[in-house]
Formats: C-alpha cells, structure tokens, sequence
C-alpha cells in the first residue's frame, strides 16, 4: 500500500516554496516521512506538518517580483494585446459601446459636480459645523410662518447670559442701494447689501485685504467691500478712506476689503456690507421688529438641544414682559388664550450647514435656497444614466458571445484556467470603459456652460485637484469591472466542446438580456413621462388667468430717484402717445416677501377672534386700473373723493375672513391703528370696494387675503401699462425724461410677465433638467436596442434566408424580427406607468393649483417610447428582411 | 560577497558533506548529524545550513536519477568544493594551532 504524506501540508509547501527547493525539499520531506511511518504514521504526519511549517521563512518562500514581472504581467499585456484586437475587428459594436458609456458617465460626471456643490454649501466657513441661524417659528390667525430674521434686542440678551455662546453676529438687510463715489455723479445700483456687525469676520473667518479686522465695521456709517465691488469703482489700491454716497443721501467710509464671498454660501453675490451700527434701529428694544438674521457660533462641546431650550426660555423671560410693558391691551391672559386657540411664536435655531438643503426659502435669507429633493432627484438620473449605459455593454457584450465561443473554446483546450478568461472579458469592460471616460471629460468639458445654465452655477471641471481624478479614475475602474463582469463569468462558463463544434451556447443569457432591455425602457419611460407632467404644469401655471393683466407692463426700477418731482415725471409719462396708464406703488403682484398686518372690524377691537391678518399694499389711485383687476363689487379709489384716502378695497380671501358677503362688505369699517393709545382718535378704513382674487403668489399657494390703501409708503416702482406691441420707441421717450429729472440715476427697466417666469424658474429648471437628461436616457437605451437588432438580424440571418425562399414577405419577417423587441419595450412601459403616475402626482401636491395627471400623459408617453424603438429596431430588421437569401444560405 | 565565515552549525554540516562527498543529500546528512550529535534535529535546519554553505561556494550540487524512492523525486547530492576545503583546513588549523598553546593544565582528577 503506498503511503501519502499529508496533503494539506504539502499543498502548503508546493504554494509556497520557492520552486528550485522545491523537489529536493520535498524529496527528503517525503522520504524521512515515509521511514518514520513504519514507527508511528500519526508521529509522521504530524513531524511532517510541523517541518513544512518551519520551511516557511523567507530564504525558502517565493519571491513576489518574480511572480509579477514574470507571468502575470505577461498575461496582462496580452490581454490588453487582445483586448485592443477584439474591439478593432468590430468597429461598429465598440464605438457603440463606448459612445454609450460615454455618454452616461458624462451625465453622471456633470450630476456628481452639481451635487457635490450642493452637498459643501456653506461648509468652507470656519468651524462652520458650530454655526446655527436663530429662526422665529410663528402662527397666528391660523397662519403658520417661518422667519430667518428675528427680533434686534435677541443679540445683546444672548451675549449676555448664553454662557455657551462663542460668537455672534447679526445681519439687518436693506435690499438694493444706489451707490457711487462722492465726487461721481453717475450711480451704480449694488443688488445685494446687508448690513453686518464687527464680529461677522471672525465669526465666519474671513480675513481683510486692506482695513483692520477688528475695528472695520464698530463705526457707524462705515463700509467694507468686496474685492471686485472695490475694483468696480476705484481699483484697489486707493479703496481705503473713500467716501461713498449711498441712495443719494447717506455718506459712507470704506474701512475694508474683502475677497469675494464664494459661489455656494448663503453670501453669494453679497458685495457691501455696512456697519449695522448705521441703522438707525439697531439698538431699539422692540421685540416685534423681526429684521435681524442673526447667527451664533457655539462654543466646542456645547449641546444643541441645551440651545434650543435655552431658545424656547426667551420668549416668556423677555419678549413677553416687554411686549405688555408696550401694549396696553395684552396682559398675561389674553396671551393664554391666543396660546389655547393654537396660535404660538417660538425662537428656534438651525445649523448653517442645513440652510441650504433643508430649510425652504424663508423671509430673511440671503438667497435662494437649493432643495434636498433636487439633490435625490439628481442621484436617481445620475445612477441612471451609468446604469442604462451599463447595462448596454453587457446586453451588446452576451451578445456577442456567440462569436466569442470558437475564442473561449481554443483558449480552454490550451489549458486556459477560467480565471484567466474572466481576466481577458474583464480587461476589456476596463478598456472600454476607459476610452469612454476619455471622451466622457471632453464632452463634459464641451457641455458645462450648458450645464451651468441648466443648473444656475457657474462650476468647472476641477482638473487641477488629484482627489478629482482618484476618484473618476476610480469609479471608471469599478464601472469597467462591473460592466465586464456580467459578460466575464457568463463566457467563462463555457464548454470548449461546444464552442469548437460551433454549437449554439447562450448560457442563460437571452433571459437576462429581456430583462436588461425592460429595465432600460422602464426608466426612459418614467423619465418621458415625468418630463411632459412637469412640462404640462409648467404650461398650466403660466398660462392660468392670473385675474390681472401682467402683459405690456414695463416696471421701472428705483423711481425715488427722482425725488420731489415724482407726481410731474408721472404726468409727462400718462401723457405720452402710448402709454394707456400709470401707477406708483412697491407692491406688484409678484411674489416676493411680504408680512401680514393686523385688522380690526369697528366695534371688536382688541377681540383676538375677530382679528384678521391679511397683506396690506400701499397703492395709488391707478394701480387697479393700470393691472385690469375685476371688482367684484363697489368701486375703485376716487381721486376727487377726499374720504377715499382712508378707504380699503379688499379681495375676496379677505372678505371670506371676515365672513361677508361682496355687497355685506362695502361700508364696513376696519382698522390697523388699534395700538393707538387714544381710542377716540384710532384711524378707520371704509371698505369701498372688493376685488376679485388674482394670484399675487405663485400656484404652489392660495390667494391668500389681501386690502388695497391709498399711500405712498416707499414707492419705489412705477408700472406704465403700454398700448402697442412696439415698445423701443416709447421706452426711449420714458429714457429721456428720466435723464431730465433724474440726472445721473441708471435707468433700470423690466417687463413684468418676464419677472413672472422668474418665480417658475425653479420648475423650468427641473423641467430642463429633466428634458435633458431623459434625452441622454433614451439615447443611450435606443443604442443598446439598435446593437441587439444589428446583432439578432446577423445571428437570424438564415431563418430569413429560409422563410423568404418559402415566401415569407419582406413586411412579414420585418415584423417578425421587431416584435421582440416591441414586446420587452411593452413590459417596460406597463412597468413603468404606475410607477411614473405615483411619483409626480406627489410632485403635484406642492402646488395649490395644479393639472389632473390623466390618461393623456401616458398615451403619449408610451407612445413615444414605442415610436422611437420601432424606429431603431426597424431599420435593421428591414435591412435583413431585404437582403438576398441566397447570401446568407450558401455562407456555411 | 567573499564571505568566507562559517558558523558552528554549518561547520558540522560541511565536514558532513566531506565525509560522505558526492554521496551527501538531506536527509543523509540529518540522520548522520543525530547519530553523532545524539540529538533531534529538524530537517529544515539542515537544508537552510546547506543552502548557505552553498551560497557561500563552499559546497556545490548537483541531481541524482530518478528512482522509486520519494514518489519519484530526485535527490539533490552535495560536494564539497575547493574553496570549502580550504575553508576547513584553515578552521582545523586555527583551532589546533591555538589548542597547542593550551598548557598542560591539571583539573586534579
């Protein structure tokens, strides 16, 4: 009987020993093992185990170089050898393929830079993570409000008695200036100025060009500047010490420059800070003036929750004392009551970091803020694309693989490992994947201007950073191994029997290829069908009657500028040709940040159940003519009638509040003027007329309760209702008298319905967006189907060969071969109809006002979807259906 | 590397190889080393010490013929060459030369 040494062990030694030890080593292992079994086989074994176990050391183990210079390396290069080969000999599938890849990894590669500019906001501040917003959370009269800005005194009590406290710095802002240098005499209006605290630089660590850091902001009338605000108006150099005119009136001093603020922080586009000292209520003590966006940095260590309690404390401990201290009517009770009836007011705070993403656009922000939902819907599209693309490479791969088995075969009967036959279908999902990544930067490059208007950024592709090129590099090595995978172990599988007689071996493949090709047209689908909901919306809200004339109005900019002889510009433009009217008034009905006042019907003053909250607008006497609202009934103001000074015309959410009737309302008697410590003297308005609702707010919410009075509050806008469709000409007239009055003012214009499609700008962009990436999406899939169609009709060619030579027709077997692919395309629509339905009509939901999905929107979806494969498909279905049997028959 | 040190080890094995020159293989030698030693010794020290001597040029080696024995495997013979031989007389007589020098010293048995 022959004696076998341990197996294992020797196993273990041949794998590691180097190789000229090995058959002496094992020789003189095996023959002591073989003398020693006589006496004892267990003593053997193990004497032999443990001696193999003290071979291993390194003067006995292999060396690794050798390992990788020798063969491996060897093999690698003549996997890329073939690799390279393979993807030559056919052309036509690879650069589908590769333009396929590309085209998803350039969606994908524009997606991950958007995010990733979303996902940093406000984060390059310093110790950006222990900075919070205090917010005001506030209902009242059934109306709940959320505000970024809060009461003026809420800084100096925090400095105060916070003890976690570290920094705080509070914000007032005052909205565009007119700005010029004091010896100027032209003005530059400044969009974005705010007035800020000293402490704002070490808050936010921002360091000074010029100026001192400590001191520039402590003075009242003093301002600091961006650098390129600076180099605006006088270069850089002299900026210090100059004075500035703001809005005509008010001298500032430039104490210091900053750089500017960057892209994505909430300062965006902030250019001019002034020192907050300036303004006149900066130290007042009334806790209802909530203008203040004020930030606080915690202390490291500090909880939040400990903050937020801290928060909650003020308002019993100092907003409320004050508040009946002022307001002779409220005493501890009647807030109560308010308290009971749901009406609450709480401080609240927030991280920086979350500004952005997760809280909505609030008044008091600095600026637009992005929405976590866009960041989800994104990822979803970028995943998608990679995917789709993906996918293709394995369908167009499994594919081929029936030219590849003659490949497979030879190379198995050559003693190829399967190890080593996945490595080669590896290397060449890497390969393609990297030629696409290739052209993928260049068409990324190509697209980012596009793309940054599409996305309202102004990013660029990052070449200089090392961490950007780790990590495409990376995700284009991942993508290559996932891509090849698929074909890689499904090939790999074969039997080198079959391949070499030429038999059929598609292991499983047809199947998954069905199922790629559904889950391809099942995304397209939802994409299409989401695409045309928001498009639909988008018309719905644009086109709606507004209840108000928003065409032909020119809405000029800044009319203050003109000072005392305002009322005269007005009359010179009413008397121009085409001009029809003319109104003076900061409140347009376009959406914008406006706060309720409170009413009080005659009679029930003080009574918090009969209190209204509604949006009070100063208006003059042509405003409702000037927009065309409808009046429901009474009349508009009356220049000629004194009283109508204290009148009010009201809308009809107004008069709903109230509880009357169109015709009830006229008459009644309200007024705002209830904090008026002489009852007697309390000014009234006389409802005169009631307005019918017009949509002042975009559709996402109701018309909410609205007076008109007459007034002159801050007018700072002037509507000019023009007759014609030729504007240039009037526009010039209006140019030339506002050089006349307001010499050395800009002249600053817009239309009115194009600032209406600003406030849908956020849905236009979804809708691009969308539009764009579901183009890519059906691309890429209609690519994968035409190589599945090119490939079927090749592999089929003998079938048709046979069924024409008995007659079949060309429309017949063009059929034939589409239906295949018309039936996946079916599943994947009915897949992805339900799906579609569900996910916007949650989108739909945010709008008050808003289209019923219906049946229409799938019809046409599915529709396009079957349109556009039987497009692709039937072009190489025709193709075979037509070509001579006699080719495909006599080729054996 | 003209590294011609030799440890005590190594030193057995190499007079082992010239004992039994041209006939020294593995395991040859470790049943020799014990008899002589009467001590165990593990087959792996053996080969280590004899793939240093070898690196050294002291021995050099060569394959025998396949036979029945070991399943087949070769056995690799030692000789020890010139250099070793060399290297030996210089160690026997540095040893002996200094043993000389030892004066007669009683232990008062």
């Amino acid at each position: 009987m022959k004696i076998q040494p341990p197996k294992r062990s020797l196993k273990f030694l041949r794998w590691f020993c180097r190789e000229d030890f090995i058959e002496e080593i094992e020789g003189d292992l095996v023959e002591l093992f073989e003398k020693r079994y006589e006496w004892s086989p267990a003593k053997a074994k193990r004497s032999f185990t443990w001696s193999v176990l003290k071979y291993f050391r390194p003067a006995f183990i292999k060396s690794f170089q050798k390992i990788n210079n020798s063969n491996t390396t060897a093999m690698f290069k003549n996997y890329l050898k073939v690799s390279w080969r393979n993807l030559k000999r056919q052309p036509f599938f690879t650069a589908l393929n590769t333009f396929g890849l590309a085209i998803g990894m350039t969606g994908a590669l524009l997606i991950s830079l958007f995010l990733y500019d979303e996902l940093t906001y406000d984060k390059m501040f310093a110790d950006a993570d222990r900075i919070y917003r205090v917010n005001i959370d506030n209902k009242i009269a059934g109306e709940a409000n959320k505000y970024a800005a809060v009461s003026g005194p809420l800084a100096e009590i925090m400095r105060r008695d916070y003890p976690h406290l570290e920094n705080l710095t509070r914000f007032k802002h005052t909205g565009s200036r007119l700005i010029r240098q004091l010896e100027a005499d032209q003005n530059v209006k400044e969009d974005n100025v705010v007035g800020a605290d000293p402490a704002f630089f070490s808050m936010f660590g921002f360091d000074l060009i010029l100026g001192d850091k400590n001191s520039a902001l402590s003075e009242a009338k003093s301002l600091v500047m961006t650098r390129s605000a600076a180099e605006k108006h006088f270069g850089l150099n002299d900026a210090l010490g100059q004075q500035m005119l703001l809005d005509n009136d008010e001298v500032f001093l430039v104490t210091g420059i900053i750089e500017d603020l960057p892209d994505n922080s909430f300062l965006k586009d902030y250019s001019l800070f002034l020192s907050i000292t300036s303004f006149a209520d900066h130290d007042s003590p009334a806790w209802n003036n909530w203008n203040f966006p004020t930030f606080i940095k915690l202390k490291d260590g500090a909880s939040v929750p400990d903050l937020q309690d801290y928060l909650a404390s003020v308002k019993d401990r100092y907003l409320l004392p004050w508040a009946m201290k002022s307001f002779p009517g409220l005493t501890m009770e009647s807030v109560k009551e308010q308290e009971a009836s749901g009406n609450y007011m709480v401080f609240d705070a927030i991280p920086l970091t979350d500004i952005h993403l997760y809280s909505p656009n609030l008044s008091g922000d600095f600026n637009l803020n992005g929405d976590i939902q866009d960041v989800y819907i994104l990822s979803f599209i970028g995943i998608f694309l990679v995917l789709l693309a993906s996918v293709n490479f394995m369908n167009l791969s499994t594919a081929r693989s029936l030219k590849r088995s003659k490949e497979v075969g030879i190379r198995k009967t050559l003693g190829s490992v399967r190890s080593a036959i996945i490595g080669q279908f590896l290397t060449e999902g890497i390969l393609v994947t990297f030629l696409s990544l290739v052209l993928a930067i260049g068409l990324a490059s190509l697209a980012m201007p596009y793309f940054n208007v599409l996305a309202g950024k102004s990013m660029t592709l990052p070449f200089d950073r090392p961490s950007f090129w780790l990590i495409v590099l990376g995700a284009s090595l991942l993508l290559g191994l996932f891509s090849g995978s698929y074909p890689a172990f499904l090939m790999s599988k074969f039997s080198p029997l079959k391949g070499l007689r030429g038999g059929e071996q598609t292991v499983g493949g047809a199947k998954t290829r069905s199922l790629l090709v559904i889950i391809q047209f099942a995304v397209s689908v939802f994409l299409i069908a989401s695409t045309l909901v928001v498009f639909r919306q988008l018309n719905f809200i644009q086109g709606k009657d507004l209840g108000f004339q928003k065409d032909q109005i020119l809405v000029l900019n800044d009319v203050s500028a003109v000072g005392e002889q305002i009322e005269t510009f007005k009359q010179e433009i009413d008397r121009l040709a085409k001009v029809e009217h003319t109104s003076l008034s900061s409140y347009l009905p376009t959406p914008s940040d406006r706060s309720g006042v409170t009413y009080f019907p005659e009679g029930e003053v003080f009574q918090a159940s009969s209190a209204i909250i509604i949006d009070q607008w100063h208006v003059d006497f042509d405003y409702v003519p000037t927009l065309n609202i409808n009046l429901v009934s009474g009349r508009n103001f009356d220049r000629d009638l004194t009283t109508d000074s204290l009148g009010v015309i009201l809308n009809e959410s107004a008069i709903k509040m109230l509880g009357k009737t169109p015709e009830e309302v006229l008459g009644m008697r309200i007024t705002d003027d209830f904090r008026n410590p002489d009852e007697a003297k309390m000014k009234f308005y006389t409802v005169i007329g009631v307005v019918k609702n017009f949509h002042f707010e975009t559709m996402r919410n109701n018309i909410d309760a609205l007076s008109l009075i007459i007034g002159r509050r801050e007018a700072n806008l002037m509507m000019i209702k023009l007759n014609a469709s030729d504007f240039s000409e009037t526009i010039d007239q209006i140019d030339a008298l506002w050089g006349e009055l307001a010499p050395g003012q800009p002249f600053d214009y817009y239309f009115m319905d194009d600032s209406f499609n600003e406030v849908y700008k956020a849905e236009q962009r979804l809708g691009s967006i969308f539009i764009t990436f579901t183009t890519l999406s059906i691309f890429i899939a209609c690519l994968g189907l035409f190589g599945l169609a090119a490939f079927n009709a090749e592999r089929r060619a003998k079938e048709i060969g046979i069924r024409k030579v008995l007659g079949a027709t060309v429309t017949q077997i063009t059929l034939r071969l589409s239906s295949d692919f018309l039936k996946l395309v079916v599943i994947g629509i009915i897949i992805s109809l339900p799906l579609a339905w569900f996910a916007m009509d949650r989108w739909l939901q945010d709008f008050s006002y808003r289209i019923e999905i219906g049946w229409l929107v799938f019809a046409m979806a599915a529709a396009v979807a079957v349109l556009i494969s039987i497009l692709t498909v039937s072009h190489q279905s025709m193709k075979a259906a037509l070509s001579n049997p006699i080719k495909s028959l006599r080729s054996e | 590397m003209s590294d011609h040190s030799l440890g005590e080890f190594e030193e057995l094995i190499l007079l082992m190889v010239a004992a039994h020159n041209r006939q020294a293989y593995g395991v040859l030698i470790l049943e020799n080393l014990e008899e002589k030693l009467n001590k165990k010794v593990n087959i792996s020290a053996v080969h280590m010490a004899l793939k240093r001597i070898e690196a050294k040029g002291f021995v050099e080696s060569s394959y025998g013929g396949i036979t029945n024995e070991r399943g087949g495997r070769r056995k690799k013979y030692y000789a020890i060459t010139a250099l070793g031989k060399k290297v030996l007389d210089r160690q026997y007589e540095l040893r002996t030369s200094i043993y000389k020098q030892i004066p007669n010293i009683s232990f008062g048995q």
